[in-house]
């Protein structure tokens, strides 16, 4: 028998038996590969190596970013950009950028969900949520009381939802308020045809005064690539830009000079450059009340209230008049609710400098024709005021909707605070929403719907707001909707359809086949990836001056700010999501101190001002706006105005997902909504505010 | 040890002290020859798992009898990348209808081209997913510059025979990998050999094969 | 010893100061293309891995003669990189015709030296494993390996588009040596709306890049610790330029 001390020699033996075969050697080098491929870290999906690409445009990003989307083995890995596409010429957004790993968002709504008595949410079918949202649909076209807004900004969903809006008896369809609407407004007012495009691009002298144009505002990517190109390394630059408005920002970045011009103080900047156009002898028919509304705005006066040195504004204009082509853009930095009368003065000042339908101008371009036989015209979509139409409820001087369907938009977190989204949704009879994301909007709606992304639907784009050609294009899918999102448009046909509400057309791909005939483009074309422009304009008829709007609107605005209190400017980047999204998960490393501090919001303000306030750097401050206050960490920037607050805009997001929740507050809960005197547009403005030390 | 052992015992004759000195070393040796079973025969077996392809594919049937060309199935596309294995789709491009009576040909017939469902192949040749390989730069071409390699030559340089019959594929039960999976000292056979460093543009860098 | 070893080809990045606006697109276009997950707390740094990062300058005057400008950093691929010299494991090289700093994460052991050593912070160290919101993974690209915890990764001039330009020409039959102006560039460059970053071959005249670094406003990040990178910043702005390196209070600005 084998003793102890055999048993010994076995394993002396089995030991040096061992040394010489590979179980040692292997067993060490197969630990190790064992060790560089966790189970958890996710492996790679080569497949057979095959790459296809799917040309599209983004629906998410408001310039209309043109893509090119990368699939290895059908699956969308990348987004990159589309040189073929003539409004982005190969450049892409950050948020665009961003939008093939947005669609495993967190925040994704995954299925159709139904709110019960309890505040909870219940998962439900497909076809259980359409029988809902027939019984409702049906109520609604019955007491005419449906409510419908669109976060949409340049599609024919738009004449979809105006259709069936329409179709149900009621007037009740809005888009969410943007650029768009203010600029329609203000082209209006000066009794235009048609719409206003800029034709940034054959520009070589821009002046933006509030828009950021080379951030946010408008076809801002075509923006950025024209603007880029016309800057060669090794050369002198085609195009210079200027840009007024209080914060040195991504466009002031980017501009040759920088007009620091407190928020709220466009008007006058703009008055006061009109006062020296005039004074060096610019004339143009039909303005002489605009030459002696601005003739008292001399630029010490303009100094005055716009805090802006009076040797900067003339050098503006010195540029503006040496120019060939220049161009005057005015916006906002928000990009929203923004007032029409600066941009009254803006597409007068262009008229003076005779850039009406010139190249590198502001264009009029014509409206197509709704292919929806009960779709509200462009001009009406335009003029409808969802802010007031809140308002109204709100103070109750309407009734409240029986119906409100929320379409891609989420107004309870991009509204002003004080705006009544809340109390809208609250008293109307039934609420839907149609949303990608499982948003503050949708979590306060009694049926959910998910929608199919933009990358995921078949849909259009038709002329972005700012660009200055007609522009059509399709946006193709590049995969399935995830989960169980659909294309509303189909499910809403679909549903009218059943009750009784034909709106012409069996799916929407029918709706968009007849758009494209109607413009005359090869339906095949298209669904190629084929984008069509056209430098069509109409004819300029002669604007009216509306005068006595303008110095209405002057009056409400030439209040000095109180002692104390600073002026609000906002600090907006495209990044950071839209009033229908947030900030994407691939988007957050692009957060800086500009935008928070440990975590609070950071109330950037130029070293004199926090000064005068006896404030200091980190700081644990409150913004006070009346009832509104918000917590905010004390920022130095130089590159803010005097006496003003920069706070950035897309951050708060209460309950949205990981990549959002808990970073900073929300500054549209320090705005309101206002009527703009003059014109009766309901603008959002944000209150001069009081520092409190926290 | 062994001595201070067999003199305390007593009474031994010659031959059962050289039996029994031998006895003592046996463990030794018994251990030794356990050991190199284990580790030469065992051990493969148990560090290994097996499985057969889904479908039993042959070249020969292909190249031999239906006189296809490699490039028909296995290409370089334009762009450059390596289209491995073609898809059903792309057999169903002959594989329309049943080719044949084999075993193969039905089950490849029944569950995957009246599916469109995709073949999971087991790929021998496997490489991890920090090793960047590409078929386009090791071409006959490129390598018949200097050498004179027939295309299966080249091919079975790295790839394991399918002529007849699709091989057992073993997986390495611990680090997943296949059997075959190259190992790097095999791409230096030529990535760091000085002599071929003059003729091609490959050398050893590490980020020539590493991503 | 390798680290000083001369190429023919030398791929690099010349950045227009002046052009870069901050808006981010390329980062993005950065962590899609290298498969580098998204963090929740982007300011985290133990979280937020950046293979590209810009930075905001400022010309430190205050309101209202404040300047501001971006300065996107990738790794520099220094001719000379102090990251090489000390790598324990050989897992960083210099040794591939271009120049391009290699970095074998599976080679790596974590010591984190070659982090000590970067003047540019341009590496970064996995203190996690990688996550990425369920299902996220499947938009990973098949281009880049996906790096575990305890390893140090940076920009590689997106290295696996040089081997993809390098396939098509083989199969085009071009010279996968002399790859023409544009075939090869890396993914911000691409993405960059401005187009404030150019990429090339800085030794081939064909290449824009060639003349743009012979540009009097060229400069490279701290130039004078003789690491001589391969990535050029452009900005006609002296304050951006001083910028670039440790200028003492009386030495005038390079360019």
């Amino acid at each position: 028998m084998l003793d102890r001390r055999g048993f010994l020699k076995f394993v002396g033996g089995a030991a040096v038996g061992t040394l010489a075969t590979p179980v040692v050697w292997k067993g060490l080098d197969d630990l190790s590969i064992w060790t560089q491929n966790w189970p958890w870290i996710p492996r790679l999906d080569k497949g057979n190596n095959l790459n296809t690409y799917i040309t599209t445009t983004s629906k998410l990003c408001p310039s209309a970013s043109g893509m090119r989307v990368r699939l290895v083995n059908g699956r969308p890995v990348r987004v990159l950009g589309d040189v073929n596409n003539p409004l982005s010429r190969g450049g892409v957004s950050a948020l665009a950028s961003a939008e093939v790993q947005l669609r495993y968002s967190p925040a994704r709504l995954k299925r159709p969900l139904r709110k019960t008595s309890d505040g909870t949410y219940v998962a439900i079918s497909w076809s259980e949520a359409e029988t809902v949202l027939r019984a409702e649909l049906a109520k609604a076209a019955k007491d005419g009381g449906l409510l419908c807004l669109s976060g949409d900004e340049n599609g024919t969903m738009n004449e979809l939802l105006s259709a069936l809006t329409v179709a149900t008896g009621s007037s009740d369809f809005y888009l969410m308020p943007g650029e768009a609407q203010t600029t329609a407004a203000a082209w209006k007012s000066l009794g235009g045809k048609g719409r206003v495009g800029y034709d940034f691009a054959r520009s070589d002298y821009v002046l933006a005064v509030g828009a950021g144009v080379l951030e946010n505002w408008g076809p801002v990517v075509g923006n950025r690539r024209a603007w880029g190109q016309a800057r060669p390394q090794d050369g002198e630059p085609a195009m210079r830009l200027a840009y007024a408005g209080p914060v040195q920002n991504n466009t002031a970045a980017g501009a040759d000079l920088w007009l620091p011009i407190r928020p709220g103080t466009e008007m006058a900047f703009l008055l006061g450059i009109a006062q020296i156009l005039f004074a060096r002898g610019c004339q143009s028919a039909g303005v002489e009340s605009f030459v002696q509304l601005a003739s008292e705005w001399t630029p010490d006066k303009v100094a005055a209230v716009t805090g802006l040195a009076p040797e900067r504004l003339q050098m503006a204009v010195e540029q503006l008049l040496s120019a060939k082509a220049p161009l005057i853009i005015v916006g906002t930095d928000l990009a929203q609710g923004g007032e029409a009368v600066p941009v009254i003065l803006g597409i007068a000042l262009n008229t003076l400098l005779d850039r009406i339908n010139q190249d590198g101008g502001l264009r009029v371009l014509p409206v197509a024709e709704p292919v929806f036989s009960r779709a509200m015209s462009y001009g009406d979509m335009m003029a409808q005021d969802f802010t007031a139409a809140v308002r109204a409820v709100a103070e109750k001087k309407r009734p409240a909707p029986s119906m409100v369907m929320i379409y891609e938009a989420n107004p309870v977190y991009a509204m002003p605070g004080g705006a009544g989204v809340e109390a809208l949704l609250q008293n109307a009879g039934f609420t839907v929403s149609f949303s990608c994301f499982f948003d503050e909007t949708a979590k306060q709606c009694d049926l959910i719907l998910p929608a199919a992304m933009g990358l995921e639907r078949l849909d259009d784009v038709s002329t972005p707001f700012g660009f200055g050609e007609s522009f059509y294009t399709l946006c193709r899918p590049v995969a399935k909707p995830l989960y169980e999102a659909r294309a509303a448009g189909d499910v809403l046909l679909g549903v009218a359809r059943q009750i009784g509400l034909d709106l012409g057309y069996a799916s929407y791909k029918d709706a968009l086949e007849a758009k494209a005939a109607r413009l005359g483009i090869d339906w095949g074309k298209l669904m190629e990836g084929a984008c069509i422009t056209s430098r069509v304009t109409l004819p300029l008829q002669s604007l009216i001056f509306p005068s006595e709007q303008i110095a209405t609107a002057l009056q409400g605005r030439l209040a000095q700010p109180e002692k104390g209190t600073l002026a609000v400017a906002t600090l907006t980047k495209l990044a950071f999501g839209t009033a229908d999204s947030a900030i994407p998960p691939f988007c957050t490393k692009l957060v800086t101190d500009a935008e928070l501090t440990a975590g609070e919001l950071s109330a950037s303000m130029n070293s004199a001002t926090i000064r005068s306030l006896g404030l200091s750097e980190g700081m644990k401050v409150r913004l006070v706006a009346g009832e509104a206050s918000l917590p905010a960490r004390v920022r130095a920037f130089e590159g803010v105005a005097m006496g003003t607050v920069a706070l950035a805009t897309g951050f708060g997001h209460a309950n949205f997902d990981a990549f959002n929740n808990g970073k900073g507050s929300n500054v549209m809960d320090l705005f309101t909504a206002v009527e703009e005197p003059g014109t009766g547009l309901a603008v959002w403005r944000c209150p001069d505010v009081k520092i409190v030390k926290a | 040890m062994e001595d201070r052992q067999e003199s305390t015992a007593p009474q031994k004759e010659v031959c059962s002290r050289f039996k029994c000195r031998l006895c003592g070393v046996a463990p030794f040796f018994v251990g030794i020859v356990v050991a190199l079973v284990f580790g030469w025969w065992l051990f493969p077996t148990l560090m290994f798992s097996s499985q057969e392809q889904p479908v039993q594919f042959t070249h020969n049937t292909h190249v031999h009898d239906a006189g296809l060309d490699c490039t028909y199935c296995h290409k370089i596309r334009p762009d450059g990348t390596f289209s491995a294995f073609p898809t059903t789709a792309e057999c169903a491009v002959c594989h329309q209808v049943l080719l044949g009576d084999s075993k193969a040909e039905r089950v490849f017939w029944d569950e995957y081209v009246r599916t469109g469902k995709e073949v999971a192949w087991l790929v021998y040749q496997k490489q991890p997913d920090n090793v960047f390989f590409s078929h386009a730069p090791h071409s006959l071409e490129n390598c018949n510059n200097c050498h004179e390699f027939s295309k299966t030559e080249l091919c079975l340089f790295c790839h394991v025979s399918v002529k007849d019959k699709a091989p057992t594929y073993y997986e390495n039960r611990l680090s997943g990998y296949s059997k075959n999976t190259m190992k790097m000292w095999q791409c230096e056979r030529c990535h760091a050999n000085p002599n071929h460093l003059a003729g091609t543009a490959a050398n050893n860098a590490c980020f020539v094969c590493h991503k | 010893m390798s680290a000083t070893q001369e190429f023919r080809i030398k791929w690099g990045m010349v950045i227009d100061l002046d052009k870069c606006t901050g808006c981010g697109s390329c980062m993005v276009a950065c962590q899609a293309e290298n498969n580098v997950p998204p963090a929740e707390d982007g300011l985290n740094r133990r979280r937020a891995l950046n293979w590209l990062l810009v930075y905001r300058l400022s010309n430190g005057k205050p309101f209202p003669d404040h300047d501001i400008a971006y300065l996107p950093r990738p790794c520099m691929q220094c001719g000379k990189p102090s990251c090489v010299s000390v790598c324990p494991v050989v897992a960083t090289t210099k040794d591939e015709e271009g120049g391009i700093v290699s970095q074998v994460t599976p080679r790596c052991i974590g010591c984190r030296y070659c982090m000590a050593s970067c003047p540019y912070h341009a590496r970064y160290f996995n203190w996690h494993d990688p996550v990425w919101p369920a299902g996220m993974e499947k938009t990973l690209t098949p281009d880049v390996s996906v790096r575990p915890r305890g390893v140090v990764e940076k920009c590689t001039f997106c290295h696996h588009r040089l081997m993809a330009a390098k396939d098509r020409a083989y199969a085009e039959g071009r010279d996968p040596e002399k790859l023409p102006d544009g075939a090869y560039v890396t993914s911000c460059t691409e993405a960059c709306p401005n187009g404030a970053i150019s990429f090339g071959d800085v030794n081939n005249p064909e290449h824009k890049v060639h003349e743009l670094i012979k540009s009097p406003y060229a400069f490279r990040l701290l130039e004078r610790l003789g690491t001589d990178p391969q990535v050029w910043y452009v900005s006609r702005r002296e304050w951006v330029r001083r910028l670039g390196d440790n200028y003492l209070n009386n030495e005038p600005t390079k360019g």
